[in-house]
């Protein structure tokens, strides 16, 4: 039975791409994957398929056609109109095709740029990875109802605003890769985020993520920042099993259990990010990757390579100039040059002070160059600033350890 | 697919000396546009509009009409002009909503049309 629902969910983005790209309905498309997944569950364990794709693209779209066929008939009750004509899907029907491939289109509709960014993040699970709602209001803190309500408008205005079902033109491509990256990273640090809460579910849901990115990764190979994202998503992942203590702690990475650190994942990350740079065209993703990347060589080495961290921050930070990179960036020069370099590069970020990572940064780097008041007075900060559970349980430890001191 | 573009601009994008001639070149390139629209027959209708204070607004309410000084929202930004275009789908809509020219600020709208 856990064999069909996995075949089920590898299937589920071709076979759900195909029958959108012939039915252009993402509606009907993902009901009638739904319906014939449910049959498929009730009829594999008597007769398993030769191929759970086909079976499922041929008995979902069956299933689109007879609800299609059902609405025109309700229509013409009202409307009178004439016999419906065989559709072209019934004629193509009986040419037992194999599934095109309409997984790029697809995801190229779900995250585009005329959808707002976390609308878009939210719709790609949905529809491309076949999340629930449920799942999805959860993983982006807000009601389930508000969630459904988002998604049903997304997909309304992907109808009726003519949102094309195609992969973009050339002097589109650009924009419209970046809309995909940036959709993904919204999903993948939802993800993160999840597992801070401690969230139980939160590591299926981070698999899909990393099922979608590689995915991405294969439709576009020949993109340097898809494969960067796949392979950030992958390092980062590598280390979920390492990242709270018993007590529900955050960790940060510098002080993890390597042994706990997933080397099957690090070693895709290392093959991604190698292909990427093969490629030749860096981005932020590519660098982040290897920011983690550099994080990970901790379980060969033994100790964290700070000064190539440092350095990897400093590019990031030519070509990402957020607060958030520049705090980081902040934290691995305190390491790897020693505390008060850490705090003059901390000085020069602007209207920060009411932001966690500024003050848990500032915590940190006082109390790494022996300034325990000022360390305590930003911790005190910090948790004053609502962090979640698991860095909640980290910063009071740390600051009780000051005490100790 | 049948698309409105609607153009909002600044009230006072185009006051004094400056505005003039603002206008001025705001204008040669709606032409410019308009005519490659035409020449693609992407164009079905377009124009820009009078000054906001020359709108008057109907106000329905209660089963009695009501005239209104002036356009339905005051805002800064005001409706100046739209065109109606008939192309493929909303990625050439958005091409060419982003090729309608407007001063700093200026925001153009895309609607698909309702289709009955």
């Amino acid at each position: 039975m856990r064999r069909f629902g996995q075949d089920i969910s590898t299937a589920r983005p071709r076979v759900v791409a195909a029958l959108a790209g012939r039915l252009r309905d993402l509606d009907l498309a993902e009901d009638a994957f739904a319906d014939a997944a449910a049959a498929a569950l009730v009829t594999w364990p008597n007769q398993a398929p030769r191929d759970p794709a086909a079976w499922l693209w041929r008995a979902a779209l069956r299933r689109a056609i007879d609800a299609r066929r059902r609405a025109a008939v309700r229509d013409r009750a009202i409307l009178d109109a004439p016999e419906p004509l065989p559709t072209p899907e019934e004629a193509l029907m009986a040419a037992d095709e194999p599934i095109p491939d309409e997984r790029l289109k697809l995801i190229f509709v779900c995250c585009h740029p005329a959808l707002a960014p976390d609308i878009r993040a939210a719709l790609t699970l949905k529809v491309v990875c076949g999340l629930s709602t449920a799942r999805l209001a959860r993983a982006f803190f807000t009601a389930e109802p508000a969630m459904l309500q988002r998604i049903t408008r997304a997909k309304r205005k992907i109808a009726g605003a003519g949102v094309p079902f195609e992969v973009p033109s050339r002097p589109a491509w650009p924009e419209r890769l970046e809309a995909v990256l940036a959709t993904l990273e919204i999903a993948y640090a939802q993800a993160y985020e999840d597992a801070a809460l401690a969230d139980r579910d939160a590591a299926p849901f981070a698999a899909e993520i990393l099922r979608l990115s590689g995915l991405l990764a294969e439709l576009m190979p020949d993109e340097p920042e898809v494969l960067g994202l796949a392979a950030l998503v992958r390092f980062a992942e590598a280390r979920r099993p390492a990242r709270l203590d018993d007590m529900g702690a955050m960790i940060p990475p510098s002080e993890q259990d390597v042994g706990l650190w997933r080397r099957d994942l690090i070693a895709g990350g290392a093959d991604l990010l190698g292909r990427a740079a093969e490629i030749g065209r860096s981005g932020p993703r590519q660098i982040l990757a290897a920011i983690h990347a550099a994080h990970c060589t901790r379980a060969e080495a033994g100790v964290t390579d700070w000064p190539t961290i440092a350095a990897l921050y400093d590019v990031l930070a030519e070509v990402r100039p957020h607060a958030a990179v520049a705090v980081n960036r902040a934290v691995a020069i305190g390491e790897a040059r020693g505390a008060d370099a850490g705090l003059a590069e901390l000085a020069r970020i602007d209207g920060v002070e009411d932001w966690l990572p500024y003050q848990a940064a500032l915590a940190a780097l006082s109390a790494k160059g022996g300034c325990p008041d000022q360390a305590r007075d930003a911790y005190t900060a910090a948790l004053a600033l609502q962090p979640p559970p698991a860095e909640r349980l980290w910063l009071e430890r740390r600051r009780r350890d000051l005490d100790v001191a | 697919m049948q698309y409105m573009i609607l153009i909002y601009e600044p009230e006072d994008a185009y006051a004094g000396e400056a505005g003039e001639a603002a206008l001025k070149d705001i204008v040669a390139k709606h032409m410019v546009l308009a005519a490659e629209l035409r020449a693609k027959g992407a164009m079905k209708d377009g124009s820009g509009l009078q000054d906001s204070s020359t709108a008057t607004t109907v106000v329905t309410r209660g089963g009695r009409q009501t005239l209104h000084d002036g356009p339905f929202a005051e805002t800064r930004e005001h409706l100046g002009g739209y065109y109606l275009i008939d192309v493929p789908d909303l990625d050439e809509a958005l091409a060419i909503a982003r090729r309608v020219p407007v001063v700093d600020g200026g925001k153009v709208e895309v609607r698909p049309l309702a289709v009955h």
